[in-house]
């Protein structure tokens, strides 16, 4: 006997396939994010003297970061995931990368002087005048 | 046989080209040139959220380094004071080198408080600050160190390297710079630094640049086969800021001091970056009692070579100098013999 599938029970399963999508949906976003293990670091920066005030830390690639306070504590603004490459660098210091691994929860920073020899020929529009010519 | 004349191609016109300006004439800086004005007054408090600033809506490497490039030379001024207290300093330890370190290190970090609090500084501050906002922009960058001549150094007493700029690499090739130079010079009354931005020492052509830089290792000339010696450096002619805006290489003279017979000609060549009226080159003829401008006629323009054949009608001893207008290009002295 063949089965006769009226308008109305089409429209049934439409409304049930759509309550399961709909139902199902914020499950699976849930999962996602739960599986991405974000996490909130915190860490200092200092040099050989002690704490560095002002040095930035930003996410490699991104445009998210924050500055050291006085103590030269910082906590990172957003999660960060495994693998994610902090860059950290204060005027006058060498930069340095970090990598937040697995068991990261606090990144402690010890930036190093930038050794240069500071010099400086100043350009000028004067013009040349030789000392033979005076005489 | 396609193949074969691409290659041919690709041998004589690509890699023969020095890295230049030129390689970039489809690049519009207008776009980052308008971000460099609208972040003029950026601090350096927080150097990856400027070079953020600077380069977040730019396409190209060589846009982006422009805008970094351009703010450093905009916003950060020269101060003579401080390079002149460095000056004096470096040349009393000359020959004590443990003063001198001491001296660096400590002046290293008046350099870097100074940078931060005023935004001033000295050339080395330019080159480190261009270097840092370039590396921030994944950008590969390095800082040069070597020699550098301008009109009023005395060149007798040039034996301590005395200056730094940059080279930076887009597109896969080096490029030269130099950002204390592009950022202004002093006013000529007040002799006080004034800014006024100078492109042609933005990824200048590595020839005109080997005329008045001479870097300390040799791979930064940037140039392929020989390399100027020291001692063509120091012989060579004094040449402006503005040679650079409009030459690309100075080939003749190559010293400064020159002597020729009277009556006979004397030729100026250098090699244009871009085109100039016949009319427009000068020469200004310089002797213990006058002044002359004079406007040769014997000028040829020819693949974007400049050439300029002068006779000297009198004996003696002559400061030359070349004009474009009014723009001061090189000197030169001159002896006329009989």
């Amino acid at each position: 006997m063949k089965t006769q599938v009226t308008f109305t029970q089409k429209l049934w399963y439409v409304t049930i396939l759509m309550v399961a999508v709909f139902a199902f949906n914020p499950m699976y976003g849930q999962s996602t994010s739960s599986s991405q293990k974000g996490k909130i670091i915190k860490g200092t920066v200092s040099d050989l003297k002690g704490p560095l005030e002002g040095a930035n830390i930003i996410l490699k690639g991104e445009n998210q970061g924050t500055v050291t306070n006085a103590k030269g504590e910082f906590k990172f603004p957003v999660a960060l995931e495994t693998g994610d490459v902090l860059v950290i660098s204060f005027l006058g210091y060498e930069s340095i990368e970090y990598r937040i691994k697995t068991d990261t929860t606090f990144v402690k920073a010890v930036l190093s002087d930038e050794v240069i020899e500071f010099m400086g020929a100043v350009n000028t529009n004067k013009r040349y005048k030789s000392k033979k010519r005076k005489n | 046989m396609r193949i074969f004349l691409i290659h041919i191609y690709l041998f004589v016109f690509v890699f023969q080209s020095y890295a230049q300006i030129s390689d970039f004439q489809q690049i519009s800086f207008e776009k980052a040139d308008e971000i460099v004005l609208k972040y003029k007054d950026e601090t350096l408090h927080n150097l990856p959220d400027l070079v953020y600033k600077l380069t977040s809506e730019l396409d190209t490497d060589a846009e982006r380094f422009r805008a970094i490039f351009k703010w450093v030379c905009s916003s950060i001024a020269n101060d003579y004071k401080l390079y002149n207290r460095n000056k004096r300093k470096r040349l009393r330890y000359k020959n004590d080198s443990v003063r001198l370190n001491e001296w660096n290190t400590k002046f290293q970090k008046i350099v870097f408080r100074k940078l931060l609090k005023d935004r001033t500084t000295i050339c080395t501050g330019y080159a480190y600050l261009v270097k840092e906002l370039a590396n921030l922009a994944d950008i590969e960058c390095e800082m040069v160190h070597g020699y550098a001549r301008t009109s009023t150094m005395n060149i007798e007493t040039l034996d301590t390297p005395n200056h730094s700029w940059n080279a930076v690499k887009l597109n896969g090739k080096w490029y030269l710079c130099d950002p204390t130079w592009a950022s202004g010079i002093p006013n000529p009354e007040t002799y006080r630094f004034q800014f006024d931005f100078n492109s042609g020492f933005f990824l200048s052509d590595p020839k005109i640049f080997a005329v008045n830089h001479h870097p300390l290792d040799k791979k930064w000339f940037l140039l392929e086969g020989a390399t100027p010696s020291f001692q063509a450096f120091l012989d060579a002619p004094i040449i402006y800021g503005k040679a650079y805006t409009y030459f690309s290489d100075h080939s003749y003279p190559q010293k400064l001091n020159n002597e020729v017979q009277k009556n006979k000609s004397f030729n100026f060549k250098l090699q244009l970056q871009k085109e100039i009226e016949k009319e427009d080159v000068n020469l200004v003829i310089e002797s213990s009692f006058r002044e002359r401008k004079i406007y040769p006629d014997q000028i040829s323009i020819q693949d974007q070579s400049l050439s300029i054949d002068y006779k000297f009608e009198f004996s003696g001893y002559y400061d030359v100098h070349l004009y474009i207008k009014d723009d001061l290009i090189s000197t030169y002295t001159i002896e006329v013999t009989r």
